[in-house]
């Protein structure tokens, strides 16, 4: 007999037998896990009785090796965190530093980096809508998103030379002005996304089969959000309206119009819509930087020599919203060339471990994939 | 309630060492460790401040004490809380928020394995978190010496022969046609 006092689930089994029930372990080489971590579960049939989360599998040592190195140096580093989107670390490592140094970003660089945080949401978001259909056994739906995320690929290589890990923001503003006729071709992006989305609704949000294995599925109570500090899709899911973007607004948010998806029921049907119309707010979001994008000015500031550029003692936090939640950096700094420590917080860290665990007692074996892509769990922030 | 008033306020129940406004949006103060988890307490039942959003430790080596930072998030109000408190680095043992905040396992997992700062009654203590068997120095101190571990444990390889582009291309087409300096 093994007990668990660390699971929490009201009413749920804190123990399982081993005459009774059965241990798999399930990854990190699996089709069904959401990236390179495993899932030690025990299963009396088909229902899993207790579940544990494993990594390890994909430790780097980011956060040790940013403390031995320049802080320039980081920006290869933070981006490797997440690979659907890598922006919202680099834009999160050099808001911190920034910060702790009084360094002033131009205008025209705050709305280039809030732009490529808006473009690498939407390809997140697409991408994570495609594989929750996908984990469904709808096939057909990650074809056309990972195409359409392939097109906003294209303009990421186009504006920033890199198509996966961008390293365009860099401390003052960015690397790289926009190049002409970006705005047109990138509309016409859009335009493709758009044009795709009632299809998709067809596919996936009015299919029998998907409606029968998202609704009241993985279900999240509106009471576990703030206990347990779920953010993004998976606390709108819940029906509560969190957003980093509005409610602790960065860059250019706070001066755009846009409205914060929620949906009732705290199930997978329920954040696969909230990403539904993430989707559509992260093109309107999109299209109002393209309109109100200031063609001219400096899009960096003027900056000292980063191998011997020193910054003052001091800490600070900072947060942004990613296409999974709410990411967030811890920096501490002691007026040396490198950093003290840099903490970094991503969604998965409490998605995937802590509530993870507590949503599978109960839940059916098949039903724990969809679940995971549901939070869209992802390793690498877990274990940096 | 300004942030400045409400850390004020707090002072008349708590011992606070001292207070710094980082933000409009986030305020820092330091605690003595053992008030650091009836603060949190206090904060998450009597105050907006209810949500864990950040829990770390940095090594001041040179100090000899580990800071303990906290971080706790007002999701109305829409501001936050850092709450520092330091312990002894030779001891290294701090009180669990396990009870407060369920994720807050994961994060005292973490510390217990990286930092080897313990949480007495925090349910995973001593298990592996990422690392697998790990006996040296926890590798996120900053005592621990990356490059000596490196050296000790990964054997070094010879590596490829080094052959410069000019000398390769001076191989393959003679060595006048590349010099240019003839």
């Amino acid at each position: 007999m093994t007990t668990d006092p660390s699971n929490l689930v009201e009413g749920a089994p804190t123990e399982v037998n081993p005459e009774k029930d059965v241990q798999l372990w399930i990854g990190p080489q699996h089709p069904g896990i959401t990236g390179n971590m495993s899932m030690q579960i025990w299963v009396r049939g088909d229902e899993i009785r207790l579940g544990r989360t494993h990594i390890g599998y994909l430790h780097r040592g980011f956060e040790k090796l940013i403390e031995r190195r320049k802080f320039i140096q980081a920006f290869p580093i933070v981006c490797r965190i997440c690979v659907p989107e890598p922006d919202t670390n680099e834009y999160l490592l050099a808001a911190s530093i920034e910060e702790l140094a009084g360094l002033e970003v131009p205008e025209k660089g705050l709305w280039l980096r809030t732009l490529v945080m808006e473009m690498s949401r939407l390809a997140a978001t697409i991408q994570a809508l495609g594989g929750q259909a996908g984990s469904m056994g709808l096939g057909l739906v990650p074809n056309w998103t990972y195409t359409l995320r392939d097109y906003i690929l294209d303009a990421f290589e186009e504006l920033t030379g890199g198509r996966v890990y961008h390293m365009y923001t860099v401390f003052g503003g960015v690397r790289r002005d926009m190049p002409d006729g970006f705005k047109e071709r990138l509309e016409e992006t859009l335009k493709l996304i758009e044009k795709r989305l009632p299809a998709i609704d067809n596919v996936v949000f009015d299919n029998a089969v998907f409606q029968k294995r998202a609704v009241g599925i993985g279900v999240v109570k509106p009471e576990w959000v703030d206990e347990m500090g779920i953010s993004g899709p998976t606390a709108r899911g819940c029906g509560l309206p969190r957003d980093i973007r509005r409610d602790f607004p960065y860059l250019k948010y706070g001066e755009i119009d846009f409205d914060v998806t929620t949906h009732e029921g705290g199930d997978i049907f329920a954040r696969s819509m909230v990403r539904r119309g993430d989707i559509v707010e992260s093109i309107k979001i999109i299209r109002q930087i393209l309109a109100r994008f200031p063609m001219q000015g400096r899009f960096c500031a003027k900056l000292p020599n980063m191998l011997h550029w020193e910054v003052p003692k001091g800490q600070t936090f900072v947060r942004a919203e990613a296409s999974r939640g709410e990411m967030s950096y811890y920096a501490a700094t002691d007026g040396s060339d490198k950093a003290r420590r840099v903490h970094v917080r991503g969604p998965s860290y409490v998605h995937a471990m802590s509530l993870l665990e507590r949503m599978l007692p109960g839940t059916i074996y098949s039903d724990m994939t969809p679940m995971m892509v549901s939070m869209q769990t992802c390793p690498p922030e877990i274990e940096r | 309630m300004t942030m400045k008033a409400f850390v004020e306020e707090l002072s008349a129940r708590f011992e606070v060492l001292w207070t710094h406004a980082q933000r409009d949006d986030l305020f820092q103060f330091g605690v003595p460790a053992v008030q650091a988890v009836p603060l949190l307490s206090y904060l998450k039942a009597h105050t907006p401040f209810i949500q864990l959003t950040h829990y770390t430790v940095v090594d001041w080596i040179e100090d000899g004490e580990f800071q303990m930072t906290y971080l706790l998030t007002d999701p109305v109000g829409r501001r936050a809380l850092m709450i520092c408190a330091r312990i002894d680095r030779e001891t290294a043992e701090a009180d669990s928020l396990y009870k407060l905040w369920p994720q807050a396992v994961t994060y005292e997992h973490e510390m217990n394995e990286m930092f080897g700062i313990h949480f007495p009654g925090s349910p995973r203590m001593g298990l592996d978190f990422c690392l697998e068997k790990w006996t040296n120095t926890p590798p996120m101190r900053r005592d621990f010496d990356t490059v000596a571990f490196v050296k000790e444990m990964i054997p070094e390889r010879p590596g490829r022969e080094f052959i410069t582009t000019r000398d390769y291309i001076g191989q393959k087409v003679g060595e006048k046609r590349l010099l240019h300096d003839d």
